[in-house]
């Protein structure tokens, strides 16, 4: 068809006027019936013909043209969701009625499927649609989640009720099919969010995370989650990839931490937050106007440079008088050349979870409820189905799904953590009625770290980063978890604990594994290097923890194990391999062996970490100071004090680079805030690093050259020490 | 029209001349006299340190002095680019014995009776 400016359709007309015949008939509101919506005679009909235009036009010949006339022609919000509406609660048992709204979800779950670019399959009439369409499915949603009339989420779950209701064994294909229908709109539900291109036009607090939450608890959607989480294995079975699915499009970048504070306490600490911005802001704008021009632009100061050689190099503006560094920094800013530079990936599309995403107050209550009860509940029988169904590679898994489990995992890991923490202890507590970990047990046994392991082998070779980072992310998680349980008053705790962290101290290909990773990272994104930081950092902190751990704690341990073993050989269980009978003097000369050989293994394992490739890890991570949490940069600091002071290899970090970034932090410009707390700390190891430099380079002349580049281990061992490693001992 | 038409036919050459090779921080320019033998030089000479209780104006020092180093060798690039610039040279084979020999240069030669 063609315009009368000579533009033409997109869209097939004789499609175009198929669909909206069928769009027409279907009913609508008139004066007559005082704006109620009627439905037309042949409804469900015209629904069953509308899904068959978009499965055998759109779907077959693989193109887009029904879902944009549909779009066009208002079906979501002009009809379907009116139909929705008018299924009264007291008339769930009419069959017409119920058949209509199945056919109407029928048709919702296509239309608001998440579309999918950088496909093989993609065709000319993709890329004209899909961006209309995107912006489409945000209307969908909008409407769907505000509707005004009737809760219309809650509509479709009415809709796969009597389908829930059979027991797992009875269900026909017919039911499973609907169950899943149901839950895949509410999985798309939770997964339209504006493309990351795209400036939604609209409210964006109308389709934001925060209404998303709110819809689903004033709809009851969330006790739909629960009941089929915590139910995971007896009622449902094949439904958990898509249970998956939707919470990870829930919780994806929620800051845990501001879930769990208190709502008094969270205006207090918003008005704090307030104060420091602005205290934040203030200090940078200090640190501008210590440089800013005291007179007009137009001023004209020039200035030159005396350079050997009788070479002069003029600097122009005020900023050049002041001093050496600032007239060194105002010629360097006035170079144009920029090396090529690869564009750093990461992910930004509906699977990141690096974005923070902030919510509301009435949002963050809901949510906070939702996941303390999961926790209480679902937990364990989702994450443990789940990890079986990835083991056994099952056909309902796809490729994105090991990432949302990791990565759910370790949310819900730290959540309960925090949640632990907020929780206050009574005194007097007896120890019974304390709380031990096993709400969460599933994720802690040796199986996972199996998965675990092996998925961050594969996603390494595969070089698939956002898994990787997800898979660290857990990683991370189990093991402050395990060090929080070795801390536990009970003593059952403590043991798993101990059992756990004693796997992992002597499990070489993890150490080797930690290492790698941390020294390989290049241009992955700051999620990614916010993960392998975190991981490194963690790990190493634990397992030094535990290879201090002091003698009086082996022998009580083993004191422990012994009165077990005696208790057990009373019960009547013989064991014939046990070594009951050794004394508590062996035990003691015993423990102290024990924590000799493990010191050095810790030294040995540490010191992998002091290579190049670490340290430029971090160096790289601390390069975004000012954008970093508190957390993140004692993880930094840390890093840096090892390296110098505990492992003795300051020379590792005396490369120009390095230098700069550190002296740039405390003496600025834009450096961190001196009224921050890590400044203090920052500017002792800072002082110190540049003092043993400055040393250095006095005591080895050498070093002036060596300064510019990474040093390998051999020199920069001869550089720290004086003399080469010693490779053979001699006798 | 016949000669206008020859006109159109006549191929029009176009002449550029050939574009100035691009300078670029690599090895030899890295060994010339104006790199690192110059920067050693510099070094021994020039940089003079007031040590303990002022370590920043030292560093601040230490680096004005890579800098003028680096603005003299390859004024192109701003301080931290050249920096990585001439890190990724010293992964080169040429530049990694290079850099044992000056490290050997200031090694304590070892005594005599040591070897055999």
């Amino acid at each position: 068809m063609e315009f009368g400016d000579g533009r033409r359709d997109v869209v097939d007309p004789e499609v175009r006027a198929y669909v909206s015949s069928l769009v027409t008939a279907l009913g609508g509101s008139g004066a007559d019936e005082d704006g109620r919506y009627v439905l037309g005679d042949d409804a469900l009909a015209c629904l069953r013909d509308l899904k068959k235009w978009l499965k055998l036009y759109d779907e077959k010949a693989n193109r887009l043209d029904v879902a944009r006339c549909l779009a066009e022609s208002n079906l979501v919000g002009g009809d379907l969701l009116q139909i929705l509406a008018a299924w009264p609660e007291n008339a769930t048992e009419d069959r017409l009625k119920s058949k209509i709204a199945l056919a109407c979800l029928e048709l919702l779950v296509p239309l608001t499927w998440p579309l999918e670019k950088d496909t093989q399959a993609m065709t000319v009439n993709h890329h004209r649609h899909i961006p209309y369409l995107q912006i489409a499915q945000l209307g969908y949603k909008r409407a769907i989640i505000n509707f005004d009339g009737a809760r219309i989420l809650h509509t479709a779950v009415r809709c796969a009720l009597p389908s829930m209701a059979e027991a797992m064994g009875d269900r026909s294909t017919r039911d499973e099919g609907i169950i899943k229908l149901l839950l895949y709109f509410v999985r798309n539900i939770a997964m339209i969010a504006p493309p990351p291109n795209v400036q939604y036009e609209g409210d964006e607090a109308e389709i934001s995370r925060s209404a998303t939450i709110d819809a689903f608890d004033y709809q009851d959607i969330l006790h739909l989650l629960l009941t089929v989480s915590s139910t995971m294995g007896e009622e449902f079975n094949t439904q958990d990839v898509v249970v998956l699915d939707i919470l990870f499009h829930l919780i994806k970048g929620v800051d845990i931490e501001k879930l769990f504070v208190d709502e008094a306490k969270a205006d207090n600490s918003k008005i704090d937050e307030l104060k420091r911005l602005r205290q934040k802001e203030a200090s940078m704008l200090r640190s501008y106007q210590v440089n800013a021009p005291t007179r007009h632009n137009r001023f004209g100061t020039m200035a030159w440079m005396q350079r050997e050689d009788s070479k002069m190099t003029t600097i122009s503006g005020q900023s050049a008088i002041m001093d050496s560094t600032r007239s060194l920094a105002k010629m360097d800013s006035t170079k144009k050349f920029k090396p090529p530079r690869k564009a750093l990936k990461g992910e930004k599309g509906p699977m990141d979870f690096d974005t923070p995403v902030m919510l509301n107050v009435q949002a963050n209550k809901h949510l906070r409820t939702f996941v303390e009860d999961f926790l209480d509940a679902g937990f364990n029988p989702l994450f443990s189905h789940l990890r079986k169904a990835i083991d056994r590679e099952a056909e309902r898994i796809l490729e994105y799904h090991p990432r949302q489990f990791f990565y759910l995992v370790s949310w819900f890991l730290e959540a309960e953590r925090v949640r632990r923490k907020s929780k206050v202890p009574s005194k007097g507590q007896k120890p019974e009625e304390i709380d031990n970990y096993s709400l969460v047990a599933s994720v802690l046994n040796q199986e996972m770290f199996v998965t675990l392991n092996r998925a961050m082998e594969q996603t390494f070779e595969n070089k698939s980063w956002q898994d990787l980072s997800a898979a660290m992310k857990c990683f991370t998680q189990i093991l402050l978890t395990v060090q929080e349980m070795s801390e536990s008053p009970l003593e059952e705790d403590q043991e798993i604990a101990e059992n756990i962290l004693s796997r992992i101290f002597y499990e070489e290909t993890t150490h080797d594994r930690i290492a790698n990773l941390t020294r390989t990272y290049k241009d992955q994104g700051f999620g990614y290097l916010d993960s392998c930081t975190e991981l490194a950092h963690h790990y190493l902190r634990i397992l030094e923890q535990y290879s201090k751990q002091n003698v009086d704690m082996q022998v009580r341990s083993r004191r422990r194990i012994r009165r077990k073993k005696k208790a057990a050989r009373a019960d009547g269980e013989d064991d014939p391999n046990d070594d009951v009978d050794d004394s508590d003097g062996e035990d003691e000369a015993r423990a102290e062996k024990v924590s000799r050989d493990r010191k050095f293994d810790f030294k040995r394992f540490a010191s992998r970490f002091v290579t190049q490739g670490c340290v430029d890890t971090f160096v790289t991570f601390t390069a975004y100071y000012n954008d970093l949490k508190p957390a993140q940069l004692k993880r930094a600091h840390r890093f840096f004090y090892r390296v110098a002071f505990k492992q003795d290899m300051s020379v590792m970090l005396f490369r120009v680079d390095i230098v700069a970034l550190l002296h740039k932090m405390i003496k600025g410009p834009e450096g961190l805030d001196p009224q921050a707390s890590c400044f203090k700390e920052w500017d002792e190891l800072v002082k110190q690093v540049l003092k043993k430099c400055i040393r250095k380079m006095q005591e080895r002349p050498e070093l002036v050259v060596e300064m510019l580049f990474s040093k390998i281990n051999s020199t920069a061992q001869y550089l720290e020490y004086g003399y080469e490693k010693q490779t053979a001992s001699a006798k | 029209e016949k000669a206008s038409k020859a006109a159109l036919d006549e191929e029009v050459k176009i002449t550029r001349k050939p574009q100035a090779p691009r300078v670029k921080l690599d090895e030899d320019r890295l060994l010339s006299a104006a790199g690192i033998p110059k920067l050693r030089n510099k070094a021994k000479h020039h940089l003079k340190f007031k040590g303990k209780g002022h370590e920043y104006s030292d560093t601040a020092r230490l680096l004005s002095f890579y800098q003028l180093w680096l603005d003299d060798l390859f004024p192109k690039a701003r301080f931290l680019d050249a920096l990585a610039m001439v890190e990724k040279m010293g992964h080169k084979k040429r530049m990694q014995m290079m850099r044992m020999e000056w490290i050997n240069e200031g090694k304590p030669r070892p005594d005599n009776d040591d070897l055999f």
